[in-house]
């Protein structure tokens, strides 16, 4: 095996064009260095890109938010402007594994993992992240739902690299939160993980609401059945009925005849009714 | 210019408890293999293999890592720090000094990595809370202590509590 050590995104789609699929990017390398030293990858070549300073910028232009392929989970939990644009984002950082890991894992290593139980993308989804892909053939754009192919699986061609994922902060009347559930509080894999972000008008009506998760079998997802069924509710009392949009969330996120579909389906509008009640509470106005 | 590595190996520069190191390392080696092999320190302990259980932390450009799951051909340009680099010649660190007073330390295997992530802790947050204690330990596992005296020894150290 190589060591390929590059210092610019030209560097880098040169050596990933040359080596192909024999190459494997190499960020903080939380997963992929453990799947090396467990033999379960045998890469002809590392292509570290840790050192491509062009990779590490969080900035909001012209209301949308880039956030560099190589900002650490670290970053994006302690970062002021995720804090206050992206909630849900630092929230889902901050719930991967422990500070080790945040330290050198990246959110381009997060998503492009194509892991079902990826904390960060249920955060990226309901921000309409869409994905900024470089080659040598170019560039191009592509939304995070369309990108995400199943479990472990992703539209990343093997000569492409992620630069930047761009995110649409959350506005004024809205709020977001992210939630996880595991066997511990800590260093454990999503076996549930939902983010929300809910809009109001100033009357208390939903006008938006994106609710994705993961921790399933397959990529996270939005979950558009429940969406299109709670927008246009009106708050009652600062308060709504969750109860049938907990129940169309278990049954459409968690559909398949497993054990661990059951303990989703039984979680799920739990964790629900609670972040939304948590979401009213953040958005001002008399509708709280 | 990419791809001047030699097969099988790759030049790092390196610094390690203020020594500058320049190496050859594996392409697949992890720091903690170059640490404990190469550099004779063997404070950061092996125990898992797979960054869960922090027994091998050290902090890269002050961030508490895994180094056994950290690749030794990335931290070229970057500032180590292991257990061995925290006490002076003769006189330990505060932290370490309210360990011993704490009995935080039992069979002792967790507690180099343990010292540096609540090292990163108290140069990040001057003064932390339990919670924030609790929290930076999430990766480090030690089933000895039960963390009780790990906990009141850092809250000691960051001067929250009295001793």
């Amino acid at each position: 095996m190589r060591f390929c050590r590059v210092r610019s995104v030209a560097e880098a789609v040169d050596e990933l064009s040359r080596w192909g699929t024999e190459g494997r990017i190499l960020a903080g390398g939380t997963d992929v260095m453990p799947q090396y030293l467990r033999d379960e990858q045998s890469p002809a070549a590392l292509i570290d890109i840790s050192g491509i300073d062009g990779l590490q910028g969080i900035s909001e232009v012209g209301g949308v938010t880039s956030v560099g392929a190589l900002v650490t989970l670290r970053r994006l939990a302690t970062a002021s402007l995720i804090a206050m644009r992206h909630p849900a984002l630092a929230q889902a950082a901050a719930a991967v594994g422990g500070w080790q890991t945040q330290t050198v894992a990246t959110l381009g290593g997060n998503v492009c993992s194509g892991a079902p139980w990826a904390d960060t993308v249920p955060a990226l989804l309901i921000a309409d992240a869409q994905m900024m892909l470089v080659s040598k053939s170019g560039r191009r754009r592509m939304n995070l739902g369309e990108f995400l192919e199943g479990a472990g699986a992703t539209a990343l061609r093997p000569t492409e690299l992620l630069r930047a994922v761009e995110l649409e902060p959350v506005g004024d009347r809205s709020a977001e939160g992210y939630v996880k559930v595991g066997r511990r509080s800590a260093m454990d894999l999503a076996a549930v993980g939902l983010a929300l972000r809910l809009s109001l008008t100033p009357t208390g009506v939903v006008s938006d609401i994106r609710i994705a998760v993961c921790g399933g079998t397959r990529s996270p997802h939005r979950v558009p059945s429940v969406e299109s069924a709670v927008v246009g509710s009106q708050l009652d009392d600062g308060r709504l009925d969750w109860a049938a949009a907990g129940a169309e969330l278990a049954s459409a996120a968690a559909p398949e005849r497993t054990e661990a579909a059951r303990y989703r389906r039984q979680v799920l509008p739990g964790l629900l009714s609670r972040l939304a009640d948590r979401c009213v509470a953040g958005i001002p106005g008399e509708c709280g | 210019m990419p791809g001047t590595a030699d097969e099988q190996s790759v030049s790092v520069r390196v610094m390690v408890n203020d020594r500058a190191h320049q190496l050859d390392v594996d392409a697949g080696e992890v720091l903690l293999g170059t640490l404990r092999d190469r550099l004779g320190l063997t404070g950061p302990k092996e125990a898992c293999g797979e960054g869960e259980c922090g027994a091998c932390t050290v902090l890269v450009d002050g961030g508490p890592v895994a180094s056994c799951i950290l690749a030794a051909g990335s931290t070229n340009g970057r500032v180590v720090r292991t257990v061995e680099g925290l006490a002076g010649t003769d006189e330990l660190t505060t932290l370490q000094q309210a360990f011993v007073r704490h009995a935080a330390v039992q069979c002792g295997y967790c507690t180099p990595g343990v010292l540096m992530v609540l090292t990163a802790l108290l140069d990040d947050v001057p003064e932390p809370t339990e919670t924030d204690v609790r929290r930076a330990l999430a990766g480090n596992i030690c089933r000895c202590t039960g963390y009780q005296q790990i906990v009141e020894a850092a809250l000691e150290a960051a001067g929250t509590v009295q001793s």
